[in-house]
């Protein structure tokens, strides 16, 4: 049995932080950072797959949405154990362009929708990593925006018995 | 950007397969979208109703990959060709089901599996 180590209740713990330039295909290097730096905190294989996905789309969004795809602008990625939570932040520095993208409420994907072409085949990235997640939040202060992706270290993913 | 994405094609009775590997993200949309063209206007002796996308060597499908396959199932529908895939992992599975694209294309394990479905029990 798999001995997880457990910081004391209300200390959280930042596991890992790191920067990475704003260029399309970086996304795999935050993908690859995060699930290495959680791989022993007990997560089940189809829960750390899940992180991983919704890891790599967040911070998709934050090179191409947030920072333009302009190398010099850096994505910052955090890693922290809060009790039995993951928490990882993904943070770009373009809260207008998410203000304006998500202007007028975007309609959730459909796929019925967009195979008769009444919607364009992108935007499932956000719906992605709600499904993936156990919480998803978003700040933004100023230019600064941030994903918050939650995941407990102990839940079931869909048809999963831990 | 380079791609990380090859497709191979070839045709089974009454199909078309298009065996994929790799990334199937927004670098792989023209090798997808040749390979689409490529795997439907091959020389085959009878009509292709089926095309078959083999995930079998993928290694990571992002949300963009997903909308090429939006497109490529759109395409399909449009040309009253039925899609069915193989190869999937257990986590992209589930990210058919979530998205929907499982109630359109028919999952099967593998390749093997998707072949003896579409051309039937041995006589």
């Amino acid at each position: 049995m798999t001995q997880v180590a457990r910081p004391a209740p209300g200390k959280p713990r930042r596991l890992d932080t790191f920067t990475l330039a704003s260029e399309p295909g970086n996304e795999r290097l935050a993908l690859a950072r995060v699930a290495g730096t959680v791989k022993d905190l007990g997560l089940s294989e189809a829960r750390l797959e899940r992180l991983k996905t919704a890891v790599a789309e967040a911070t998709m969004n934050a090179i191409e949405h947030g920072n333009g795809n302009r190398p010099e602008i850096p994505v910052e990625v955090e890693v922290t154990l809060d009790g039995d939570e993951i928490i990882v932040t993904i943070s770009d520095q373009g809260g207008e362009a998410h203000a304006a993208q998500n202007a007028g409420d975007p309609e959730e994907p459909d796929l019925l929708k967009k195979l008769d072409g009444a919607q364009t085949p992108r935007g499932w990235g956000l719906f992605l990593i709600r499904n993936m997640v156990d919480a998803m939040n978003v700040t933004t202060d100023g230019q600064r925006h941030t994903i918050w992706l939650t995941m407990r270290t102990g839940g079931a993913a869909h048809g999963e018995h831990v | 950007m380079a791609s990380m994405c090859e497709a191979t094609t070839r045709i089974v009775p009454g199909a078309a397969v298009i065996e994929l590997s790799g990334d199937i993200d927004g670098s792989a949309a023209a090798i997808m979208t040749a390979a689409y063209a490529e795997a439907v206007n091959g020389d085959s002796p009878e009509p292709l109703g089926t095309v078959v996308l083999d995930f079998g060597a993928v290694d990571y499908i992002n949300s963009t990959g997903i909308a090429l396959i939006v497109s490529v199932l759109a395409r399909a529908r449009a040309e009253r060709r039925k899609v069915v895939a193989c190869g999937l992992s257990a986590h992209y599975r589930e990210i058919f089901d979530i998205t929907r694209l499982s109630d359109f294309i028919e999952l099967f394990p593998d390749l093997d599996h998707a072949v003896s479905q579409l051309t039937g029990p041995a006589a």
